[in-house]
């Protein structure tokens, strides 16, 4: 065979590893091209944040409308501190919206789903959920109903 | 007795004495900054032969292997009511561990023992003798080209199984299945971490890519020059570089995914 | 003497898995001619050729080629005498993946940036020499083991070398084959002044052709001079070697324990 096809076999090899990694970055991993995407920062306390981890989502009646940036530990009130960026176009939270943490499905991820409040203000950039309610914690669950309270 | 430790010590010193020569052998390949010029075509030839050929063999496990986990996983995840995940245990299965390592397994089988094949009956053909005596080292000319080759090779081959796995996977997730394709990407891509698991995955095949190469032009190049030397150099490829695969797989995500 | 030698090995010993090969050779070939080394097959005849190419390197004493000592050169200065020998292998040794015509041009290509079209013309030049032009798209899979071997001289003198060696060049030719080659090694030396080092155990064609000649055995060198010097060595290993006797001072048993007790005869 010719060197010259065995190169452009060999190139169209090193395109479709290319493509293939494209694939696995885009597609499987989640990663978008537009990185610069605008968003804002809310934040939200929880008494126990159960397995949520950043890079999880944010959503909206089940629309996904950010990601979850990073969760710390507040040391003065001992609650965790999620940080949430919320895509920019979505600009009117209402101020007394909640964030409840929940669960797909029994054992799936865990998420931030945000209830919408009735609130005429609106949440703004670095400001914070006033209501929250945490994970729901299965083990607890289970333990209070069999001790009867 | 005294023979049977005498034969144990002897054993030792054995591997010792071939890890250090596969190390020297190892430094002679890498010495030799291959030359763009001549060595380019050497090495397209080499990535031709060792990658392009094990696509199809790649390409048709993948499909199967991610057509299985697909399978498997909703029959396990359905018991859970959770058969969206299904997606995200495919992705990572894969992504992180079944592509590096089946890829690697189905590289030394396939290109592994034909390149110890090639090299050692290059060595008893007088091949490599001859081209040293024309003053042109073997190593850079045979050994060098063919190692680069599996280093580059193989984190392609591994990307592209993981790919057409997932994609297998899909197939009988959604198509067949009837999971929701939403929550079936949707729930991979918020699990998938590019840099913690698609490039850790890719790492991995980096590394195996170098080791089934290493040992399998060494394996060639070190062989007895008969017949029986040169069968028992590519059982021996195939096996050490199976072993050596499972082996840096465990090290390496421990490193990479383990908590310390 | 000493000025016209091309080689010249000097108390060369060398031994290979505990066993003594070489137990001080000294050895001069002379330039431009051909010189044959024979000896009884195992006597490590090919052995000396790697030790001239540097392949092999000796326990002790010197190996001098053109005046460098071998087993001292750094690679790239061994490297770049190789360029100027060349040798010519029991099997041929073609690299298989490449044409009859790829082959010849190989070391060309390496050594030389000699442009396409005049690589072309050398190639055939040395493949007209042989008188393999014909066979220039074929591949060595499809040559027959004497045009395998003029295929390789070919290839072995494609960078005009000073030197040849030729490793048991006779051995399994049929006698046209032969014939050929005795002819190319006989024309080689002469219309190019090649230093030709030929080691054999097929006496009668190499004495035939051999300015010089030696025989070794044991790890020694029995006997030297030209042909008809040895054809009346007074030595009796000598002659027995030429004449090819079955018995004499090399015996026809290898050495063994006394046959009466291995048969579970005799006394005890």
């Amino acid at each position: 065979m010719a060197q010259r096809t065995i190169e452009i076999v060999v190139g169209l090899f090193m395109v479709a590893g290319l493509a293939a990694l494209l694939v696995l970055a885009l597609q499987v991993s989640g990663l978008s091209p537009k990185a610069a995407e605008s968003t804002y920062t809310l934040y939200a306390n929880f008494n126990d944040t159960g397995g949520l981890t950043p890079r999880g989502k944010i959503s909206m009646a089940g629309v996904t409308v950010g990601t979850i940036e990073s969760i710390s530990l507040d040391k003065e009130t001992f609650q965790a501190r999620v940080k949430m960026s919320i895509q920019s176009e979505v600009d009117n939270i209402p101020a007394d919206s909640s964030a409840v943490i929940r669960t797909s499905g029994l054992l799936g991820e865990q998420y931030i789903d945000i209830s919408i409040g009735g609130d005429m203000e609106s949440l703004q950039e670095g400001d914070t959920f006033y209501s929250t309610q945490s994970a729901m914690n299965l083990e607890r669950l289970i333990s209070n109903f069999a001790s009867g309270k | 007795m005294l023979d049977r430790i005498a034969s144990l010590g002897r054993l030792g010193l054995d591997i010792v004495a071939s890890l250090g020569r596969s190390g020297r052998f190892l430094g002679g390949v890498l010495a030799g900054v291959p030359r763009p010029v001549s060595g380019f075509p050497l090495l397209v030839k080499q990535i031709y032969a060792v990658g392009v050929l094990s696509l199809a063999i790649v390409v048709v496990s993948g499909l199967f292997i991610g057509m299985v986990l697909g399978l498997q996983g909703y029959t396990i995840l359905s018991d859970y009511g959770s058969e969206s995940a299904i997606g995200q245990m495919i992705a990572l299965t894969l992504v992180r561990e079944l592509g590096p390592v089946v890829t690697a397994l189905l590289f030394a089988g396939r290109a592994g023992s034909a390149l110890t094949a090639e090299i050692g009956l290059m060595k008893a053909t007088e091949q490599l003798s001859s081209m040293e005596m024309m003053g042109v080292d073997p190593l850079r000319r045979v050994i060098a080209p063919r190692l680069w080759a599996g280093f580059i090779a193989m984190p392609i081959l591994a990307v592209i199984f993981s790919v057409v796995g997932i994609w297998g996977g899909m197939l009988v997730g959604v198509e067949w299945l009837g999971v929701f394709e939403g929550s079936f990407w949707g729930n991979m891509q918020s699990s998938v971490d590019f840099l913690d698991d698609v490039m850790n995955g890719v790492i991995k095949s980096v590394v195996f890519g170098f080791v089934c190469a290493w040992i399998a032009v060494f394996q060639g190049y070190d062989c007895v020059p008969t017949s029986a030397g040169i069968s028992s150099a590519t059982t021996k490829t195939v096996v050490y570089s199976s072993l050596a695969v499972l082996g840096l797989d465990f090290v390496l995500t421990a490193v990479m995914f383990g908590d310390f | 003497m000493g000025s016209t030698a091309y080689i010249s090995l000097k108390d060369v010993v060398f031994s290979r898995s505990g066993r003594r090969i070489f137990d001080g050779i000294t050895l001069d070939i002379p330039r431009g001619k051909i010189t044959a080394i024979m000896g009884p097959s195992g006597t490590g005849k090919t052995t000396l050729l790697r030790l001239i190419g540097g392949q092999l390197r000796p326990d002790t004493g010197s190996v001098q080629v053109d005046g460098h000592e071998v087993p001292r050169l750094k690679r790239k200065a061994l490297y770049a005498l190789r360029e100027k020998m060349g040798m010519l292998f029991q099997s041929g040794a073609l690299f298989t993946d490449l044409s009859v015509f790829e082959n010849v041009a190989f070391p060309l290509r390496v050594h030389t940036k000699l442009p396409e079209d005049m690589i072309h013309d050398i190639v055939l030049m040395k493949l007209e020499a042989v008188g393999l032009r014909g066979a220039r798209h074929l591949m060595p899979s499809e040559l027959s083991g004497g045009m395998t071997r003029r295929v390789a001289l070919a290839r072995s003198i494609a960078l005009d070398p000073e030197l040849i060696m030729y490793d048991e060049p006779f051995a399994g030719q049929d006698p046209i084959a032969m014939g050929v080659l005795v002819k190319l090694i006989r024309d080689l030396n002469s219309s190019m002044g090649l230093t030709s080092v030929l080691v054999s155990h097929d006496v009668p064609e190499s004495l035939s052709i051999c300015h010089y000649a030696c025989i070794i055995a044991d790890g020694k060198v029995i006997g030297e001079g030209t042909p008809e010097e040895l054809k009346a060595h007074p030595s009796d290993q000598v002659q027995q070697f030429l004449q090819g006797q079955p018995d004499g001072p090399v015996p026809f048993h290898y050495p063994a324990d006394d046959a009466s007790r291995d048969f579970g005869l005799g006394g005890a």
